[in-house]
């Protein structure tokens, strides 16, 4: 029984997708309009973008962006929020700053960036970093501010230096929050990706559905959906699935909850 | 059945001049199994069976994990037993109501309501209209010696200030039956003697049946007029101790009573031998 | 909180601001960026008076606006009412869950293109994808805030005679308060972000189209004026929802 209760729970998810391409399904049918292909007309593109070379090459080079820009936000961004955490004096230095930047949408930037960076890739890496860097900074900055003083303190003791402290206190312990911060900075990075290539159309995915929707082949854009979607979901996944043997030990925490954990 | 509860009309009344009051409480074989994480199940209480009769303050004695509380909960309805029924005034209980209050260790105060919005919240479930909730909620925080406080919020409040909001709050809707479930383990020695003297002075005057529960053997004694003394896990009831001491109660005297200290004693003895019986069987 | 560490606090928070505007004008001064392609700040804050006293760009403002608010507040209703019928009901909870985690992760402005596809190009549109990328902090938020509710204060509530049905009004939806403005917190930025972006894709008027417009136009200038105007919303409506996170929570401990 619980066995049967366990399984069923795993498998929750992919029945809720089917449910979800049902519903699609049965509305578009309902609907019978060009613009609203069926779900499986939608599935059907699928593979003749996959297989396309050029467009093969637009998302790869899009993950690509995604992948740098993010490499680039985890390593600055999280001793930045580190130091923040530990330091009054950075952290006041910041904040303002940061509470000023927060609003606005970094893919906006875009156009800006742009007229500075010219439109190759640097600019969208550019973007893709600055969107990503703010939630990592600032779980790595809440992080570091929850370290116990007295863990620090018994590491002192120890005769451990200031650096020390910070990289074998409090990193890990921080670490739990630090990639509660990486994860909303993953999918940040999965969205601003596409925004600034439906923006600046260049190369992308998001270039990609907005060449189907001019072009009206309809059946490319819901495929184009179905695929993006998969994709934020297959980095999700995968990414919990890291967090979670990295921080076996930690109890879970719901302060900004990003999903059902 | 003999139904005259009894009200103090005497000073120093003895506990023996208190003959067959009505039953209001009935437990009846009732026994408690938890189901754990996965196929594991714990019987945290095995057939207990007590009669609490009106106008008593019993007090449920025992050591941690001794299934106490989870007896308390039964009571309040919050809890459903696996086995047995327990009864108020001879009707099974099915669920919490207003006949039987509780008072909590953990306070439970709404803390989106001030003083004054927490005493009333009862008296307005009920559907007093709102002015006469609210005078008969201010006479209780007077009583309970809060005047002055009733716009501040629980957050603003000690621990042994937020435990008299949760008394007032639970005395206004007028349960029958108190049952309190180790209110004062979370205050700090002085502060749980206070509210000890208080409880019993607000309990002389209407004498309601109170059902409480603690880990304290002075507190048990001091309080009580019978102290129910149970087992670890599975908790059965190991004695139940009548305390014939006067009342009313008063600390000072009580704790030079060679009476009193005779209980203590005694009752100490009972919890050590509960631990010890179970370590050698 | 007295006017005096309040106002102190504010003079702190202005400084590195004051420091970036200076370094931003120190920059075009001694130039190290060229007039084109970084207007001097204080032509920017001229422009951006001159706008806000013109009739157009306050229409712009509006429509932005309106969007931003209708989409957020549909976010809200279904976010608070799903999360806490999640929280509450096991059988909505095993639907909800399982799509929750589905689609949380996706991209919801993928979903423009089928959006503008089924509800054309101009107000619903965004509103929609608005409300679908804000509705999940909020859910999730209110329905972690509503399942743990102290267990006490619901038999508290139930010993004073609150019937069942009415326990989740009188007890889980305030217990959970806290969290649920967190999560509207989280979700009214999101809001601000994703109508600028639906405006700079496809629009004919708000904020996000005014960038696009400046930007094709190669006027610098009315580029920044956008983008400091959205940023300086997002402050205001989130000191206002500050303002009422404090007095909605004015009982509760600080978190």
């Amino acid at each position: 029984m619980i066995a049967v209760r366990a399984v069923m729970s795993k498998a929750a998810p992919l029945f809720a997708v089917a449910g979800l391409l049902a519903i699609w399904q049965i509305a578009a049918l309902a609907l019978n309009t060009d613009s609203f292909p069926s779900a499986l007309d939608a599935i059907r593109a699928i593979p003749a973008i996959l297989t396309d070379r050029g467009d093969l090459i637009n998302i790869l080079a899009s993950l690509r962006r995604m992948a740098i820009g993010l490499s680039l936000a985890v390593l600055l961004a999280i001793p930045l929020g580190l130091m923040m955490g530990r330091s009054r004096a950075v952290a006041s230095f910041f904040n303002p700053l940061l509470m000023v930047i927060y609003p606005v949408p970094k893919a906006a930037l875009m156009p800006v960036i742009m007229l500075w960076l010219g439109v190759g890739d640097v600019s969208k890496t550019l973007v893709i970093f600055l969107g990503v860097s703010l939630p990592i900074i600032y779980h790595s900055f809440q992080g570091a501010r929850a370290v116990e003083e007295k863990m620090l303190w018994s590491g002192a003791a120890m005769g451990m230096s200031a650096t020390q402290r910070m990289l074998r206190i409090v990193l890990p312990s921080a670490l739990p929050e630090i990639l509660t911060g990486c994860r909303t900075g993953l999918v940040l990075a999965l969205i601003t990706m596409v925004t600034s290539e439906m923006i600046a159309r260049q190369s992308g995915a998001g270039n990609i559905l907005f060449n189907a929707l001019d072009m009206a082949q309809y059946d490319t854009v819901f495929a184009m959906i179905i695929i993006i979607g998969a994709m934020g979901i297959i980095l999700d996944a995968a990414f919990e699935k890291l967090r979670g043997s990295l921080v076996k030990w930690s109890e879970p925490r719901f302060d900004i909850p990003l999903s059902f954990s | 059945m003999n139904v005259l509860p009894l009200r103090p009309e005497v000073e120093n009344e003895s506990a023996s001049g208190r003959k067959a009051a009505a039953a209001m409480i009935e437990i009846d074989h009732v026994s408690q199994t938890f189901q754990t994480s996965g196929r594991q199940s714990h019987l945290a209480i095995s057939d207990i069976s007590l009669t609490i009769e009106d106008g008593a303050f019993v007090s449920i004695l025992g050591p941690s994990g001794c299934g106490k509380s989870t007896l308390l909960y039964i009571v309040g309805g919050f809890v459903n037993p696996t086995e047995g029924v327990a009864k108020v005034k001879g009707n099974a209980i099915t669920g919490p109501g207003p006949d039987r209050g509780p008072v909590f260790q953990e306070f439970a105060l709404f803390p989106w309501k001030n003083v004054l919005g927490n005493v009333m919240y009862g008296l307005r479930q009920q559907g007093v209209p709102r002015a006469e909730a609210e005078a008969q909620s201010r006479r209780l925080i007077e009583m309970v010696g809060l005047k002055g406080f009733e716009n501040f919020y629980p957050k603003e409040l000690s621990g042994g200030m937020k435990q008299r909001v949760a008394i007032a709050r639970t005395l206004a809707y007028k349960p029958a039956v108190l049952l309190m479930d180790e209110p004062f383990g979370a205050l700090d020695a002085h502060t749980r003697t206070r509210l000890q003297n208080d409880l019993l002075n607000i309990w002389e005057r209407d004498r309601k049946t109170v059902l409480f529960v603690t880990h304290s053997v002075d507190e048990a004694v001091f309080l009580s007029d019978k102290v129910v003394v149970m087992t670890r896990a599975p908790g059965r009831i190991k004695e139940i101790v009548e305390i014939d001491l006067p009342r009313p109660r008063r600390r000072a005297e009580l704790l030079l009573d060679p009476r009193y200290q005779k209980y203590v004693v005694e009752i100490e003895k009972l919890i050590d031998d509960t631990g010890i019986a179970e370590l050698h069987p | 909180m007295n006017a005096r560490a309040l106002s102190t606090d504010v003079l702190l928070g202005i400084a590195p601001i004051a420091m970036v505007i200076a370094l931003w004008q120190a920059l075009v001064t001694f130039g190290y960026a060229p007039v084109s392609l970084l207007p001097p700040p204080g032509l920017v804050f001229v422009r951006l008076a001159q706008q806000l006293v013109s009739g157009g760009f306050l229409h712009e403002i509006g429509a932005t606006l309106f969007r931003l608010f209708a989409g957020f507040s549909i976010a809200v209703i279904l976010g608070v009412g799903i999360g806490l019928a999640a929280a509450v009901n096991p059988a909505v909870n095993a639907v909800v869950k399982p799509v929750v985690r589905v689609l949380a992760p996706v991209p919801k402005v993928a979903l423009y293109p089928a959006l503008l596809l089924l509800l054309g190009f101009d107000h619903a549109s965004k509103i929609t994808l608005v409300a679908a990328d804000a509705l999940f902090p909020i859910l999730l938020s209110t329905y972690y805030g509503a399942s743990m509710v102290e267990q006490k204060l619901i038999w508290s509530a139930m010993a004073a005679g609150t019937p069942r049905r009415q326990i989740l009004f009188k007890v889980v939806l305030p217990a959970a308060m806290p969290s649920i403005l967190t999560g509207c917190r989280i979700g009214l930025v999101i809001s601000c972000i994703v109508v600028f972006l639906a405006e700079m894709i496809t629009s004919t008027d708000g904020l996000g189209h005014l960038l696009v417009a400046a930007a094709r136009t190669f006027q610098t200038v009315d580029m920044f004026v956008p983008l400091i105007t959205i940023s300086l919303l997002g402050l205001i409506l989130n000191g206002l929802l500050h303002g009422l996170r404090t007095y909605l929570l004015r009982g509760f401990p600080e978190v």
